[in-house]
């Protein structure tokens, strides 16, 4: 699974870092960092849950 | 789809049965009158999931700035709240690292001390005021500790908010002209009060938010006097009252469903899920202000150019277009990209904090007091607006 964002979506809401840490981080501002662009099976299910609750649509799974 | 018999449908939205229990009003505007206009004013409003996040995401066509005379005793717009990208962008840069999630954690240790400290003074009682006890004083810890002032300021500041915030509750005989001269006065007492913060940071800086404000360059400039006014009084304003607000609808909510109640105590890693889903089914904030820069049709309807339009946040949150089975509160909602702090670039600058200490005093007092209720005979009262349970008598047994 590979995760694409768009930073100029993000506003800061940090639902992505806070459902899916291992996939995502916060930058100085709270606005989203990839750390695992190429999310490992483990975290998967975290990251989806992080793709479905964004409340700026800045975040898609971009591959299987 | 218009459809020119609903479009005069009024909405009252400052009515107290409205603001006990807005949602049968919402599902109402939602499915059938998406362009609404207020009982008061008669200004449109703006209902559906879709609506409200297209006009939050449009700055250029929903500005955020008020007339003055909508303002709630400021001399100038609240900064960064009432003011429009490109400038709000820039100062939002500078204030969004004092609010992250990070430094949000750092004070939970505070907050959750406060907590503690504020049941240990009712539990032995098996009752409480909810609302003056613990809603109304917790967030007031955390802003006072932000700002650096000490706790002996907190009788001040509550009644500087309620002064601007709901000056009616304030007057015996509650006019227009009356609420105005009471914000006028707040406000005058906000520029006073921090003119004199700034003055004394500026002598011995800390570690507070004004200290950090006076040393902040944007474009290599330092802010202004004014500027700094400007942030501190949008910091009073939203910091007391909104997580007051929130802790009082859930808890409200708690007590009147106990079997949800009891997942919450038993389940205590769910309170993440709850803080979101009650934010979305309470929508503690229920509507934001915008004024329509140019005209532009909706719903075979037209927002006029200079117009104030409504975006009813609570009714977004029970859309059925976005939220599956809406009308269910469910603290394992998978996907609940809720509303209830706006969106776009105003997404509101406090969230993080407001999530800190929702969680924290969820967790605090259901590990304290995990079986409690309304008292028997009496009814809970919200205030209209921004949804304060103003009266939530409790009672608990204590064995």
């Amino acid at each position: 699974m590979k995760i694409r964002l768009e930073p100029a979506r993000c506003t800061g809401h940090g639902r992505c870092y806070t459902l899916a840490p291992n996939v995502f981080d916060a930058d100085d501002e709270g606005h989203c960092v990839v750390v695992a662009e190429e999310v490992p099976p483990a975290h998967e299910r975290e990251a989806r849950a992080a793709v479905i609750n964004c409340p700026e649509d800045a975040l898609e799974i971009s591959g299987e | 789809m218009a459809n020119p018999n609903l479009d005069t449908r009024e909405v009252n939205m400052i009515s107290a049965e409205f603001a006990a229990q807005p949602q049968p009003v919402y599902r109402e505007l939602v499915t059938k009158c998406p362009f609404a206009r207020q009982v008061v004013m008669g200004g449109p409003v703006l209902s559906r999931y879709e609506d409200v996040l297209w006009a939050l995401r449009h700055p250029e066509i929903f500005s955020s700035e008020m007339e003055m005379h909508m303002a709630l005793g400021t001399e100038r717009p609240m900064i960064p709240q009432q003011i429009d990208p490109p400038a709000q962008t820039k100062y939002r840069k500078i204030l969004d690292p004092r609010f992250s999630k990070k430094r949000m954690q750092e004070i939970a240790p505070a907050v959750r001390r406060h907590a503690n400290e504020l049941i240990d003074a009712f539990f032995e009682r098996g009752s409480c005021e909810f609302d003056r006890e613990f809603a109304v004083p917790l967030p007031c810890t955390a802003f006072l500790s932000l700002m650096g002032l000490p706790q002996s300021e907190l009788p001040r500041f509550l009644r500087i908010k309620d002064m601007i915030i709901r000056p009616q509750t304030l007057m015996e005989s509650p006019t227009m002209e009356g609420a105005q001269a009471l914000r006028k006065e707040a406000g005058r007492q906000i520029y006073e009060f921090f003119g004199n913060v700034i003055d004394d940071r500026k002598r011995r800086p800390g570690t507070d938010m004004v200290s950090y404000l006076l040393e902040t360059e944007i474009d290599g400039q330092r802010l202004t006097r004014e500027e700094i006014l400007d942030v501190s009084f949008l910091l009073i304003l939203a910091g007391l009252d909104t997580v007051t607000a929130t802790l009082g609808c859930n808890v409200a909510y708690l007590a009147a469903n106990p079997a949800q109640r009891r997942r919450l105590v038993e389940k205590p890693e769910s309170i993440a899920g709850a803080v979101e889903e009650l934010l979305r089914w309470e929508t503690p904030v229920t509507a934001v202000p915008r004024i329509v820069k140019q005209d532009v049709e909706i719903h075979g309807q037209r927002l006029v150019k200079g117009e104030m339009v409504t975006l009813l946040l609570g009714a977004s949150n029970v859309d059925s277009a976005e939220f599956q089975d809406p009308e269910r509160v469910d603290f394992e909602r998978e996907r609940n990209k809720h509303l209830a702090f706006g969106g776009g670039p105003h997404r509101c600058l406090g969230s993080h904090l407001a999530r800190m200490e929702l969680a924290v005093a969820m967790q605090v007092w259901h590990e304290r007091i995990p079986d409690y209720r309304i008292e028997p005979g009496k009814t809970p009262r919200y205030s209209p607006g921004i949804r304060e349970v103003q009266y939530l008598p409790l009672v608990w047994d204590r064995a």
